[in-house]
């Protein structure tokens, strides 16, 4: 017992001097109260001074559609992001190379369909999480949840063919952010879900501006127009899918705001958004092989399977 | 440590708007207010433990940490909108934005309960109206709830937005009434009347008779 507790017992740092920072905050902490007070006075002041007066009825109703789409969002993405972040911080990375030789690939027959089938934990685009958002953000259609799945499914291991095809440009899975030297697991996931949801929230706001502009801006009889013509709904919503890289758990909510469109070109959005990463562009490698050889070919298949799909579900 | 900031703000404002106050209801479905706040206490929680991490690091030069993700500052932007605007449910202008009818289910529906005019939400009364061949209103009289939105021409509809997840998806609900002078816009008012058949299938909206109009506070619940 007593050599137990000598052994504990670190001993002091070999200089007996504390260094000059000893006991001084970091210059941003000493300031952090300071902005902190000044932010949320500001808020709150104005809550009470300016509310009252910002009241033009279209600047309203566009705040209103703007707030109902990241406030209905907030907290699907809260268990999406817990949810990635659990898996990144807590499963050993050499689990996800295991997974190729899990036994329930095993029936299928030839190594490129394990491949594929392999594609599809990396892919985000059908967890429980992302079924429950679309599901809530369609009430009473879950035709649209089932096609959605259905497509989202087909389309994964098309996009795992397709990468083994071109050769492998670009991460399979966007590569999470590295721990930190000395880092807990549990301080990991923390950082982890910070950063993502940060990231994902900022996207989140950009498809919320989008959509209630669209709403509120855009005339109705355009989007007419637009939807008068059987493929342009299609491509538009593919392309708005790309460009807005939303998180699969909060694009259903902005899907859902797109009420001028048909069903088939909203199952577009939802399946192709989740399939293309652009953001794996930034996170490194070869992102021209990425961009010219993987995108193209995964999105034109993310489009024709999500209009088959929806021509037999919805 | 701007991180935890943003994050603390949005956390903050997801409570503000959820477990503070019923404002929720102008944004999503009633029934949405619990997973608000456990997003809005975890969100806060996230934040403010960040800040108590940065404010406890000791001081240490050169590892200034990164800063995160530069999308991060548009959160800004719905926690200001929330506190500075207070976004109020959707009324007149936004069922102008829409000016096509909604076409609602044709029944079938259950016969009228007997007695006094029943409360009806728009979307029955709707319904009720275009249900082919055997109308249960026919010489009903029925009461409904919604805003006042001014047409051209003197007439006037009475309105309700319809959601289906959120306000985002919302529709506008219509019945245009008779007989009685239009309040102004985005007044909610009850309307007690009977059920006028058109003869055009196609009309923009079903038409009621009304014998009472009284002018209501808004309801707790803004959409249908």
């Amino acid at each position: 017992m007593s050599d137990r507790t000598t052994l504990d017992w670190s001993p002091e740092p070999e200089s007996s001097a504390p260094p000059p920072t000893w006991g001084r905050r970091a210059p941003e902490a000493q300031v952090l109260l300071w902005v902190f007070a000044a932010l949320a006075g500001f808020l709150l002041l104005g809550n009470v001074l300016l509310s009252p007066h910002l009241t033009a009825p279209a600047l309203r109703t566009w705040s209103t559609i703007f707030v109902s789409i990241c406030v209905q969002a907030v907290p699907f993405l809260v268990c999406g992001v817990a949810l990635s972040s659990a898996i990144t911080a807590f499963v050993p990375p050499s689990f996800w190379a295991k997974v190729p030789r899990r036994p329930y690939a095993a029936p299928v027959p030839g190594t490129a369909v394990r491949r594929a089938l392999a594609f599809l934990p990396a892919s985000p685009a059908v967890n429980p999480v992302v079924l429950v958002a679309t599901a809530v953000a369609f009430p009473g259609h879950p035709d649209l949840v089932l096609a959605r799945f259905a497509a989202s499914l087909v389309v994964s291991v098309l996009a795992g063919w397709i990468w083994q095809a071109t050769g492998r440009p670009g991460p399979a899975r966007v590569p999470a952010r590295a721990a930190e030297e000395g880092e807990s697991r549990w301080a990991a996931f923390l950082s982890e879900m910070r950063y993502d949801l940060l990231r994902a929230g900022g996207f989140l706001v950009i498809g919320g501006l989008v959509a209630a502009t669209l709403n509120v801006v855009v005339p109705r009889s355009w989007l007419a127009s637009v939807s008068g013509i059987p493929w342009l709904p299609v491509l538009v919503l593919a392309v708005l899918a790309v460009v807005l890289s939303l998180r699969p758990e909060t694009d259903a909510f902005v899907a859902a705001s797109l009420t001028g469109f048909s069903p088939t070109a909203r199952l577009v959005f939802l399946v192709a958004g989740p399939m293309v990463d652009l953001t794996a562009l930034r996170a490194g490698a070869p992102a021209r092989a990425y961009a010219v050889r993987f995108v193209p070919p995964v999105l034109t298949a993310a489009v024709l399977v999500s209009v088959l799909a929806g021509r037999v579900l919805l | 440590m701007t991180q935890s900031i943003i994050l603390t703000l949005l956390g903050g404002a997801v409570l503000r708007v959820s477990a503070l106050s019923s404002l929720y209801v102008n944004y999503v479905r009633p029934g949405f207010r619990v997973p608000l706040v456990a997003a809005g206490v975890v969100v806060l929680a996230l934040g403010v433990l960040g800040l108590v991490q940065e404010w406890r690091r000791p001081y240490a030069p050169g590892t200034a940490r990164p800063s995160g993700p530069r999308a991060a500052w548009l959160l800004c932007l719905p926690v200001v909108i929330i506190f500075l605007i207070a976004p109020p449910a959707l009324g007149s202008y936004a069922a102008g934005l829409d000016p096509a009818p909604r076409p609602m289910p044709a029944g079938p529906y259950a016969a009228l309960p007997a007695g006094g005019p029943p409360a009806m939400s728009l979307g029955e009364f709707i319904g009720r109206a275009r249900s082919g061949t055997s109308p249960s209103l026919a010489g009903r009289q029925v009461t409904l709830t919604g805003f006042a939105v001014r047409a051209d021409g003197g007439r006037w509809y009475l309105t309700r937005m319809r959601i289906g997840c959120c306000a985002a998806d919302a529709s506008p609900l219509r019945v245009a009434v008779l007989g009685v002078p239009a309040p102004r816009d985005d007044t909610w008012v009850t309307v007690t009347g009977t059920w006028v058949p058109t003869p055009d299938e196609r009309a923009p909206a079903p038409e009621m008779r009304a014998t009472r109009l009284t002018v209501i506070a808004p309801p707790a619940e803004p959409y249908e």
